[in-house]
């Protein structure tokens, strides 16, 4: 069923994805940050800034926590490497991407968690209050929001019968009536709050707190710096970028390159570019109008989810 | 040939104990370990030859057993099994010389080891219900007896051990019960008899037969409710032999299972496969959440088999219902997926119970409060507990995610097949191995980060050494097969495809193909654990050199850790595993009933400053607190009610002899 | 309308008004929730205006305005008036907490499925399909009543078990006929109006709508 391997051109998808989602990352960030900077009358840094960041932060010198060990130091290296693997698989700018016929959601959900897994490990590492604290609630918030991922992933591939994410992505080009069925758009709504408690946005965590105490993934990655700082950077907004991509891609599917050739995917990425930067502007401007939810009420907002995805995989079976 | 070999494990195992009993002292846990790996590799020897040829191997002796003889029949279900249990066996048999001074190494120890091994072994490899039931018993007083090794120094041994024996006995009268009632209705005793006249059972001996055997076996393999001794005897067994009966014996009551139900009985109504899924979903959902709060590394552990025990029923009876509903294809695939979730869970439990083993003699406690730093002093078990640790999460790309992803197809393409209830039943199981995994990743993360990591929380861990390599191989060879299998699946599914055809009736030998990658097949989806392996590799070597590439960087310097401007961080200041559980167990509340203790005590001079404060939460078994605790209440009340007739008297006593005499005379008239 | 585009819209009123009836249980505010009630009862004459135009059924398509004025726009605006302003307008301490709620519900809906079989079977269109939304919203409805304290939760809770059956009616018989949907509409709004006087007056007497507390009347 593999067809013969067009190694030069999965390398170049794949190179191409990797490269749009690991620049654009940052650049959302930045953008989210001008976003939210403007509603709320301030001028902000500039949309470039977080790359500027990361471009100081690799001339730093690396420092460690005098307990930390192998395991903090693989935290940031775990992270990328879950962040660029997905992000170079994923079905971004076209439904061929390298290694597609075997890009699993259920797989993608998983590669996602060994990078947290592997953050929350290196916050234990450090020996620190804070570290234990921001890993606890991150494992917790994240095995909340477990369920409503993987039932909103099987809502998803309820009705193209698979759970293979570029046959995902084309079955909605396919059959767009799919993509408005309710059982898409409720497992859809589900996979939103997901994503905001995954990338720690408003109102599940609040990414630009300096009160350690309220932190959650911040509280994680204080003891990192230099470039480990820079790479948990780069990979957490490369994260943010894939799952909005996902997002996206899945809800409007239109402009993503179905051929090989190198026109459509440039198209492809600027499709994505503009269906992210909608996406990340959007969700600045609920997080300006939201505040945080007390750390106790999120499971109801993580079960709200899980029920949403959970009636998605009803209607789709009753919709069958 | 093959039924030569059979008989020689049998026999290497036998020496195995005799030598365990009379070697010499300085010798004597050698040779026991060598005989009784000897044993395991004679096992894998014909495991290998029945999978390879698919024919099953045979030995009758009239000898052994009086009346009936004893048969041994080896098929492919069971020679998976056997296969898996004899790498687990052979795994702690490389420990055990390193450890046995922790308590293993008694002239009995070494004795009832191989008979423990050797009898799980026997009791996959029968081939009629007497020999299974001699085997099974057999098998249930050695782990007994190893579990007791320690009653001398501990009273929650002894505890822990009248649990065991209570439970195990229960479920063994339970599954004799059954298999009697199927053996007297089929008219034989030999499996393949009653296979034969499986068909013409009476519906409700089918029934009641199912029902036993699902409680027999179910509290074998910790089945909630019945899993209350799992948690008090795998802890305190010696580790070694917690290994064996988490990474073995469990495994044999989803055998059991599987051999009434679908072998025996030859599958039967949905109801039957319903309440196994129910019995799995719970045992899972119960398991995950006790694993998540448990502070005791070995109790988390223990907790965590339950959890992977029902993961491993749900796909038992998704399969059962899938070919019930006439999809064998499906079905067959679901039980691929409980056969790879059995193996996966025989060699990382069984490596992690090895390390904690190694752990618990390097610093002589097995409380994660008590743990932390042991990163840097045992680097070896450090790794090895890591790899096994993530595998059970779960994680690409180590066995468990294959194991699950499995397990999520058949789900998947289960749905798309299945009417509205067994719609439900399956999307109830998908939320449930969801939550599952959550959770487990949260138990998980909790033991090594708290166990292994961060600074030294006690003088013992402070002080811990790495421990002699034999240790730290075995416990390393199981993890190392985690990887390999993580990554190449493919070597192990085409055997366990086979044996699910012979589970599954009628079901098609070819659900999966592909080398490098996993492919159902008629189905669409396709997973490539190897290219996942090898890309998170590359890139991670990528990052690595991005990391270094500024030369003139300055060199990396230690410094303390950040804690608000305070000066000195103390290891007591790091988060326990109480606290890293607490939001959690907050969350769940309601199922897990924390005893929770603030006490607050004042300076002398003014009630208004605090000296200090004291907080205590303890998690206990809520089943045991609801189910048992009445239970056992009411039979101590009818016990001391018996003890009205018994007053010392030797003629009451042979009055009552009478009495029951004139009874049993009238009855019979 | 082609024939995808008509089962599309379906789908999606029935979905909504499923799903409406899970935000009711998922938020606390007493003012957010009969937003909800609302939309719902939009969604549902959404649906009977669809049925209607769809089999040309003129009576269908009155009735379908009369849901949308009632439940649309009567009936919620009758109990905004009873919610009181400031911290009493939410339903703070339910006898379930939410996300036990909301998985309640989500089993009640699976349930639902499991046993709406047999109505699906007896209904010839493709519109009986979406019986068990219905089925499920009604189960949601009298959740909600047995488990939230507030009076106007309660009502909220009946209201929707009647548009639970409302939608199961249209999607299983095309809708009852006119005369008894209005008459069944007007039963609805008179309760509303009776519990709201009804509430207010409680409420002056004795300063709380909190049903728990009328326990302690009793002599």
């Amino acid at each position: 069923m593999t067809a013969p391997p067009d190694v030069a051109g999965a390398v170049l998808v794949a190179g191409a994805q990797i490269l749009v989602v690991g620049v654009g990352g940052p650049l959302l960030l930045g953008l989210m940050r001008k976003t939210r900077s403007r509603l709320e009358g301030r001028v902000g840094p500039p949309v470039r800034q977080p790359l500027l960041d990361v471009r100081k932060l690799f001339a730093k010198q690396r420092i460690r926590p005098q307990c930390g060990s192998w395991l903090f130091a693989a935290g940031p290296i775990v992270l990328i490497s879950t962040s660029v693997m997905v992000a170079g698989t994923a079905p971004l700018l076209t439904t061929r991407p390298a290694l597609g016929q075997s890009t699993d959601f259920f797989g993608v959900v998983f590669v996602l968690l060994l990078g947290s897994v592997f953050l929350a490990l290196a916050a234990l590492d450090t020996g620190t209050p804070f570290g234990g604290m921001g890993a606890s609630r991150a494992t917790t918030i994240g095995a909340l929001a477990e369920p409503a991922l993987l039932v909103a992933v099987l809502a998803f591939s309820i009705p193209a019968h698979t759970s293979n994410l570029p046959a995902l992505v084309r079955d909605g080009l396919s059959n767009p009536q799919v993509i408005a069925s309710p059982g898409r758009i409720l497992a859809l709504a589900a996979f939103v709050v997901v994503v905001l408690a995954e990338s720690g946005r408003l109102p599940v965590d609040n990414p630009s707190t300096h009160l350690e105490l309220t932190m959650i993934h911040e509280a994680m990655v204080l003891e990192h710096s230099g470039p480990d700082l820079a790479l948990v950077t780069v990979g957490e907004s490369m994260r943010l970028a894939l799952l909005l991509g996902l997002l996206v891609n899945l809800s409007v599917p239109w402009g993503i390159a179905t051929a090989s050739g190198m026109a459509s995917l440039v198209v492809g990425a600027v499709a994505l570019a503009a269906k992210v930067v909608l996406a990340g502007i959007a969700i600045a401007t609920f997080e300006v109008f939201t505040a945080k939810l007390r750390l106790f009420r999120l499971p109801e907002l993580l079960a709200g989810a899980f029920v949403l995805a959970l009636l998605g995989v009803v209607t789709a079976l009753v919709a069958r | 040939m093959s039924g030569a070999v059979l008989v020689l494990e049998v026999a290497l195992g036998a020496a195995a104990a005799a030598a365990g009993g009379l070697a010499p002292r300085n010798i004597r846990v050698r040779v026991a370990a060598a005989l009784t790996a000897a044993a395991c590799v004679a096992a894998i020897v014909v495991a290998v030859d029945v999978l390879g040829s698919g024919h099953p191997v045979a030995v009758r002796t009239a000898e052994i057993l009086p009346l009936t003889g004893a048969g041994l029949v080896l098929g492919q279900l069971g020679a998976v099994l056997v296969s898996v249990t004899a790498v687990v066996a052979i795994a702690v048999c490389v420990y055990w010389p390193g450890y046995a001074h922790h308590g293993l190494s008694s002239r009995a120890a070494s004795c009832v080891v191989p008979v423990f091994v050797t009898s799980m072994l026997v009791v996959l490899e029968a081939g009629d219900t007497v020999t299974f039931l001699v085997a099974w018993e057999l098998m249930a007083l050695s782990s007994l007896l190893l579990v007791l090794v320690d009653q001398d120094r501990r009273e929650e041994t002894r505890s822990a051990g009248q649990w065991y024996a209570v439970m195990t006995h229960a479920g063994a009268a339970s599954i004799v019960l059954a298999m009697v009632l199927v053996s007297a209705h089929a008219g034989g005793h030999s499996f393949a008899a009653i296979r034969s006249q499986a068909g013409h059972l009476p519906g409700g001996v089918r029934d009641v037969a199912l029902v036993l055997a699902l409680v027999g076996f179910g509290s074998k393999a910790g089945v909630v409710p019945l899993h209350v001794w799992l948690p008090k005897a795998h802890p305190e067994a010696p580790s070694p032999v917690s290994a064996l009966m988490s990474g073995a014996m469990v495994n044999l009551g989803i055998y059991g299972i599987l051999l009434v139900g679908d072998r025996l009985l030859g599958g039967g109504p949905s109801w039957w496969w319903t309440a196994v899924v129910a019995l799995g979903v719970v045992s899972a959902l119960y398991g995950a959440l006790q694993a998540s709060a448990a502070s005791d590394l070995k109790r988390l552990l223990a907790y965590s088999t339950t959890d992977n025990m029902g993961l491993v029923l749900v796909a038992v009876g998704v399969s059962g219902l899938l070919a019930d509903g006439r999809h064998q294809t499906l079905g067959a695939l679901a039980m691929v997926a409980a056969l790879l979730l059995v193996v996966n869970h025989a060699l990382f439990k069984a490596s992690l119970f090895l390390s904690v083993g190694s752990i618990q003699a390097a610093t002589g406690t097995r409380e994660l409060d008590r743990l932390g730093g042991l990163v840097r002093r045992m680097p070896v078990t450090t790794a090895v507990f890591v790899v096994a640790a993530l595998a059970v999460a779960a994680l690409p790309p180590l066995n468990g995610f294959v194991g699950e992803w499995l397990l999520f197809q058949s789900l998947l393409h289960g749905l798309e097949v299945s009417g509205a209830v067994v719609g439900v039943v399956v999307s109830v199981a998908v939320a449930a191995l969801a939550l599952t995994g959550g959770l487990t990743v949260v138990a998980f993360v909790k033991a090594i980060g708290v166990g292994l990591l961060g600074r030294p929380r006690s003088p013992g861990a402070e002080a811990a050494r790495e421990v002699p390599h034999g240790m730290q191989i075995g416990a390393g060879l199981l993890a190392a097969l985690c990887m390999v299998l993580g990554v190449a699946p493919m070597l192990v599914v085409p055997y366990l495809e086979r044996a699910a055809a012979t589970v599954v009736a009628g079901g098609r030998s070819s659900v999966l193909r592909g080398g490098i990658e996993l492919e159902l097949s008629g189905l669409h989806g396709v997973l490539a654990p190897a290219w996942t392996a090898v890309g998170l590799a590359l890139v991670a070597g990528v990052a690595v050199g991005t990391r270094d590439l500024v030369r003139r960087r300055p060199k990396r310097r230690v410094a303390e850790g950040w804690a608000c401007g305070r000066e000195l961080l103390t290891p007591r200041m790091q988060y326990t595993a109480a606290s890293f559980a607490e939001p959690l167990e907050r969350v769940f509340d309601d199922v897990l009933r924390p005893d929770r203790d603030v006490t607050v005590s004042h300076v002398a001079e003014s009630r208004f400053f605090v000296e200090r404060v004291a907080y205590r939460s303890s998690v206990g078994d809520v089943v045991e607190r609801v189910a048992y605790r009445p239970a056992i209440r009411a039979v101590r009340w009818w016990g001391s009610r018996a003890r009205a007739l018994q007053n010392g008297s030797v003629h009451r006593y042979l009055g009552y002899g009478l009495v029951a005499l004139l009874v049993v005379l009238v009855v019979l008239a | 309308m082609s024939r995808s585009g008509y089962v599309a819209m379906l789908d999606l009123g029935a979905g909504v008004v499923l799903v409406c009836a899970v935000v009711t249980l998922w938020r606390r505010s007493l003012a957010a929730i009969i937003r909800v009630l609302a939309l719902q009862g939009v969604a549902l004459g959404g649906v009977a205006l669809v049925l209607g135009l769809r089999q040309h059924d003129g009576a269908l398509v009155v009735v379908s305005f009369v849901v949308v004025a009632e439940k649309g726009a009567a009936i919620p605006a009758v109990l905004m008036r009873v919610v009181p302003r400031g911290p009493t307008s939410r339903e703070l301490s339910p006898l379930v907490n939410v996300p036990a709620s909301l998985v309640a519900a989500g089993a009640l809906t699976l349930l639902a499925f499991a046993v709406s079989g047999p109505v699906v079977a007896l209904v010839p269109t493709a519109t009986g399909r979406l019986v068990p939304l219905g089925l499920a919203t009604v189960l949601i409805g009298v959740l909600a009543m047995a488990i939230r304290k507030k009076a106007v939760s309660q009502i909220v809770g009946l209201l929707l078990v009647d548009n639970g059956i409302a939608l199961v009616a249209f999607l299983a018989t095309g809708g009852f006929p006119l005369v008894v949907e209005l008459g069944a509409s007007l039963d609805v709004l008179l309760v509303v109006v009776v519990l709201r006087v009804l509430g207010s007056e409680i409420r002056s007497r004795y300063g709380v709508l909190d049903l728990d507390e009328l326990q302690e009347l009793h002599d």
